[in-house]
């Protein structure tokens, strides 16, 4: 275990510097990335927003260690995660960073708890047994453990993912439309969660949404077109966001 | 329909080339075999078709009586005598006749290295080229820079261009050979020939050549005048074979010995002696079709498995396949078609790859001991269309059920995310239990009820197949539990690779279940052998050594009785060491005649209790000794006592019994053998060999027992026994301890050589393995993906998949070994009266469990490094 304790910590969680993703060659080039230089403190909650396909989630990929750059560099703290092997990056989604996608996020044959606790499992560590429970306070699933995937409902799953991602207490969370599939309430709840696990446990949270009510959950919104950021809001609230959203479309 | 079939094919390329595999090498044991023996049965054509050469009929002695076993062909037609030749001669259409033999006489390398091997020693008899009637051998005009000439003297032999070769001879040297009776001698070589012009014209036999006066001599049956094997004739120009052999018939009818003599054609001679080897290759052909038949039993289970993944892998496509229109007929057309063309696709590269598999197969069978002929490869249409058939058919059938399934497909399965309900869990399993219990009332039915040795093998064969498959039916139940258990070192020592391998092992327990069935046959197969192999071993090791008092044994070295001059040898040989009788056991085996039955009867020198425990009741030696009969306790008290149907079987009253040449001879019962087993060869009737050179036209012996006079050193006694086997050539002089260890070596030879056979099977079930790993993989790439996203490292991922394969081929192998043991103590136990006792390996068992463990580490390597190469966010993305 590290000496000091991420959530204690401030200054720059994950970065991208002069970020280039590019798919195909020639004439079929597409530039999901386009020299993209960003930066994401501690203990902060941001949202990426943006018109499908501008790059948002090739963005988050890049940035979580799921997927390579093609120029520029990616830092995870002071790691240079853009550099680092196969293994490396690996081992760093293991224990630096936790993810949410939209679906699908759980192991079947696995139990709500073992989900939660499967990025410790494949490093073979032990929980936290504390900070555990603080999460599994937070997501509100005690009385769901034991349950497999199958037996709990879309938000009650996204729910468990969230503990997942927090479980570790990675330096970032990245999450991919965590709500895309929920409803407005179970949507809420989440977003809810993720707003308590920045303020009551120092998390770092970098999420993609299409939603501006999402969005006003978060501390700063960085708005993406073309690969590029065109613009930043902070301390947004769901209706500056749509004002602004409104404003870069038209 | 059919372009949806050929594009689902067409789309899975992989999985298609595994299912196929599981087929490919069923159908390539089947036809391997086949062509195999038929290219062995051809060689034995094209042998006697040689051997028959410029023979337009034969007069020869009628067999008294056809033998009762297996490969006894002409074991009982006396000789013919030399009278007959003049009857031929004399005959109208007849150009020539001469006698002709072929009998024992083993030729020995220089330096007296054995040159023998499977195949029989014969020597003959050549007649000069002036009016010679068999033109089987060709003379070779010149060999190694000498003229080579046929044999004119007494002293003179040609041999056959192969055995001259392995002999290391040449024109001039002295040549070793041993003769059923006459004594040993050397001869001089003049010369070398070919059989019908090719060196592999003997299948193996080695053939020595002398002229027909030394033949008559030297080849002659013991105590018997000389006389011939039959009396080959020419036609005159013009008259045909058959025309001639009727007239033959004729003319024995003329001399009135029709009843013991008969003529037939040169054709009809070599078709029938070809059909009497082919028979004896049939059985053969059966050994190795039943380990075909196994490995396409498995082959079945993969294709069930597959086309059962597959069937629910597409539910949702074949959902709306169905909400579009098509009829629950239609689709299951079409997962038919489907496997039509994949079973028509494997028969095809079967049928080539048995081709193909011809050589290594004979070669595993000479590295095990059985060195077969070599000749042309043959090809029939038999061998097709079964081959076609067969990979087709058994692909069909195991897709019916999986065909079935998808026809119920509901149309709203289009739109629902889920898999096919389990269907029918509970009669599935009702009706797994039926079959079991069917299969174990066959197995008792076939092992304890009065049918025939080959109907009994069919019922039990068949009931190891209802076991099978209702244990792989009812084995879903046990798969959650067994499987658990089996996972504790995983999980113990991989942690959560473990945990999600045992987790990933047990989420669908048929799929498991019907994945570990197929490894299971293969192990149960395995375990049955072991089980059998072990406790006849055990009970033939304590009966040689508390039954058997035997100093020395001397044994063939390759199967082929020999020369009872050995046995005479080892007697002058300690007459002249010691004042006292060494005690000198011969055995031969013969064929006799009771009221109207073959029997197979055991020829033994009278003081054979001397060397070997076998309890006789009413024992009277001397009535034994000048040539009375011993019964066996089952027959005695019978009608089967000749004479009188109602006479009752006991010491004293009389036998009458049929001899293959001295006709029905009424014999004295000397006394009754309690336990038949006790025998060298379990029969019901043991003649001594007194008189037994007028009775039986086989006249050498299968074992010489020996026990030496206490007066003479064991060393001494030893280069007795050993000088005595070294003259006679061919045969192994051994002390008891060797004797049992040379007889287990060669059983293990048997046993290993099954082992190998079943290895075929075993390939086909991992192979399966690996085709449900792929196929489970496929449907689990978006979890891989989100285990890799979450931080699953390669190495984990691989090993959480090998640990899956490992688990499901222990899990199966524990089925098969419980049913290997279950059916090879109920084999065991019906041979009980045999005297053998049940020994369970279990040191044995446990390496088989091991390395069917590593087995399934291999099997799971590939698709192990398959799912470690996906790419992880593709992985997420996939559908
Ligand atoms: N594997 C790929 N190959 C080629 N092009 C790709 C690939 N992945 C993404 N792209 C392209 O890159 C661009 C950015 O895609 P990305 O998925 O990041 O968009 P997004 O902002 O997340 O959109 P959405 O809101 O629809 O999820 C798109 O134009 C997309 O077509
Ligand atoms: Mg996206």
């Amino acid at each position: 275990m590290t000496t000091t304790d991420p959530s204690t910590r401030t200054g720059v969680a994950a970065r991208a510097v002069d970020a280039s993703k590019v798919y195909g060659t020639g004439e079929a080039v597409v530039r999901a990335l386009n020299g993209i230089t960003v930066t994401f403190d501690r203990r902060r909650y941001t949202a990426i927003m943006g018109p499908s396909g501008s790059g948002k989630s090739t963005l988050l990929h890049c940035l979580a260690g799921l997927d390579r750059v093609s120029s520029g560099r990616i830092f995870l703290g002071d790691v240079e995660i853009s550099a680092a092997s196969e293994k490396q990056l690996t081992l760093i989604r293991r224990d630096s960073i936790g993810f949410v996608f939209q679906s699908y996020n759980l192991i079947p044959t696995l139990t709500a708890l073992e989900n939660i606790t499967l990025p410790m499992a494949l490093a073979g560590r032990k929980p936290d047994p504390a900070w555990l429970d603080q999460v599994i306070d937070i997501v509100g699933l005690r009385d769901r453990l034991t349950h497999r995937p199958a037996e709990l409902s879309g938000g009650q799953q996204q729910r468990v993912a969230v503990g997942r991602a927090l479980a570790s207490r990675p330096d970032v969370i990245f999450a991919d439309e965590p709500t895309g599939n929920l409803d407005s309430r179970a949507g809420s709840e989440i977003l809810t969660f993720m707003r308590q696990a920045v303020d009551d446990l120092g998390q770092t949270i970098v999420m993609v949404t299409h939603d501006p009510n999402a969005a006003g959950y978060a501390d700063r919104v960085v708005f993406l077109t073309d690969g590029a950021i065109v613009d930043e809001l902070a301390a947004p609230t769901a209706d500056t966001v749509l004002d602004r959203m409104k404003r870069l479309g038209g | 329909m059919g372009r949806v079939t050929l594009q689902t094919l067409r789309a899975k390329k992989f999985r298609l080339l595994l299912t196929s595999l599981a087929v490919v090498l069923g159908v390539a044991f089947v036809s391997g075999t086949f062509v195999l023996t038929d290219t062995l049965g051809n060689v034995f054509d094209s042998l006697f078709v040689t051997a028959t050469r410029g023979v337009d009929a034969v007069v020869r002695a009628r067999e008294p009586f056809s033998a009762s076993g297996p490969g006894t062909a002409d074991t009982t037609r006396p000789p013919t005598p030399g009278s007959l030749v003049g009857l031929a001669r004399s005959t109208p259409g007849v150009v020539a006749a001469q006698g002709n033999l072929l009998r024992y006489a083993l030729v020995e390398g220089r330096g007296g290295k054995s040159i023998q091997n499977q195949a029989p020693a014969f020597g003959a008899a050549w007649y000069p080229p002036r009016g010679r009637v068999n033109e089987a051998l060709d003379l070779v005009p010149s060999w190694r820079g000498a003229r080579s000439t046929q044999p004119a003297g007494p002293n003179d032999v040609a041999l056959d261009v192969k055995s001259a070769e392995n002999g290391g001879y040449r024109i001039g040297d002295q040549v070793h050979v041993s003769f059923a009776s006459a004594p040993p001698r050397t001869f001089r070589l003049t010369g070398v020939f070919r059989f019908g012009g090719s060196d592999e014209g003997l299948a193996g036999a080695t053939l020595a050549a002398f002229t027909p006066a030394t033949a008559e001599q030297e080849l002659a049956n013991p105590g018997q005048p000389p006389s011939w094997d039959e009396v080959d004739v020419r036609a005159a120009p013009g008259v045909s074979e058959i025309q001639v052999r009727d007239r033959l018939a004729a003319a024995l009818h003329q001399a009135g010995v029709q009843t013991r003599y008969e003529s037939i054609t040169g054709a009809q001679l070599a078709t029938e002696q070809s059909g009497n080897v082919k028979s004896n290759l049939s059985f053969f052909n059966t050994f190795l079709l039943i380990f075909a038949l196994v490995a396409l039993f498995v082959g079945a289970f993969i294709i069930y498995n597959t086309f059962s993944i597959t069937v629910a892998q597409r539910t949702q496509e074949l959902g709306l396949l169905r909400a579009l229109g098509a009829s629950g007929r239609q689709v299951m057309a079409s997962v038919a078609a489907e496997a039509f063309v994949v079973g028509a696709f494997s028969s095809i590269l079967g049928l080539a790859l048995g081709i193909l598999l011809v050589t290594p197969l004979r070669g595993l069978l000479s590295a095990f001991g059985i060195s077969l002929p070599t000749g042309p490869v043959q090809i029939e249409a038999r061998t097709i269309i079964v081959a076609l058939l067969v990979g087709t058919g058994v692909t069909l059938v195991s897709s019916l059920a999986p065909a079935r399934r998808a026809s119920r497909v509901s149309p709203v399965a289009a739109i629902r995310d889920q898999a096919l309900p389990a269907s029918s869990g509970r009669r599935r399993y009702w009706w797994g239990a039926a079959f079991c219990a069917v299969g174990i009332l066959a197995l008792f039915d076939g092992l304890f009820g009065n049918a025939t040795a080959s109907q009994a093998a069919v019922t039990i064969g068949a009931a190891a197949g209802l076991v099978f498959i209702g244990v792989a039916m009812v084995s879903p139940l046990v798969a959650r539990p067994v499987v658990s258990l089996l996972s504790a070192p995983a999980r113990q020592f991989h942690r959560v690779t473990g945990t999600l391998a045992e987790q990933n092992a047990i989420r669908n327990p048929r799929r498991t279940a019907s994945t570990a069935a197929a490894l299971m046959i293969g192990l149960a197969l395995v375990s049955l052998i072991a089980i059998f192999g072990a406790s006849t071993k055990a009970s033939f090791a304590s009966a040689i050594d508390n039954q058997t008092r035997a100093d020395f044994i001397l044994s063939p070295q390759k199967f082929l009785p020999f020369s009872p001059g050995a046995a005479q040898a080892v007697r002058d040989g300690f007459a002249a060491a010691s004042k006292q009788p060494a005690t000198v056991v011969e055995t031969r085996n013969g064929e006799i005649e009771v009221t109207g039955v073959p029997h197979a009867v055991l020829g033994l020198s009278s003081d054979f209790q001397q060397v070997a425990d076998v309890p006789v009741r009413d024992f009277d030696r001397a009535a034994f000794a000048r040539g009375g009969v011993l019964i066996w306790e089952g027959v005695a008290g019978t009608h089967e006592c000749g004479l009188d149907q109602r006479a009752v079987c006991e010491p004293g009253s009389t036998l009458l019994v049929r001899f293959p040449q001295a006709g029905t001879v009424p014999l004295r019962v000397a006394g009754v053998v309690t336990n038949r087993n006790a025998l060298p060869v379990s029969t019901n009737y043991t003649v001594s060999l007194a008189g037994w050179e007028q009775r039986f036209p086989q006249t050498l012996d299968a074992f010489v027992v020996i026990r030496k006079p206490s007066d003479v050193s064991t060393a001494q006694a030893t280069r007795i026994v050993d000088r005595a086997a070294q003259r006679f050539g061919g045969i192994k002089a051994e002390n008891k301890a060797q004797f049992k260890a040379s007889e287990l070596a060669q059983f293990n030879q048997t046993l290993g050589l099954m082992y190998v056979l079943l290895l075929f099977a075993v390939i086909i079930a991992l192979i399966g393995i690996v085709n449900t790993l792929a196929l489970s993989i496929h449907e689990r790439t978006r979890e891989i993906g989100l285990l890799r996203a979450v931080g699953m490292t390669r190495v984990q991922l691989r090993r959480m998949i090998r640990d899956e394969a490992v688990i499901v081929a222990v899990f199966g192998s524990l089925l098969g070994l419980v049913i290997g043991i279950g059916f090879g103590g109920a084999i065991v136990q019906s041979l009980h009266d045999q005297g053998i006792a049940l020994t369970v390996p279990v040191g044995q068992l446990v390496v088989f469990l091991i390395l069917a463990g590593l087995a399934g580490l291999l099997a799971g390597w590939i698709p192990a490094r398959r799912a470690g190469r996906l790419d992880v966010l593709h992985a997420i993305d996939a559908e």
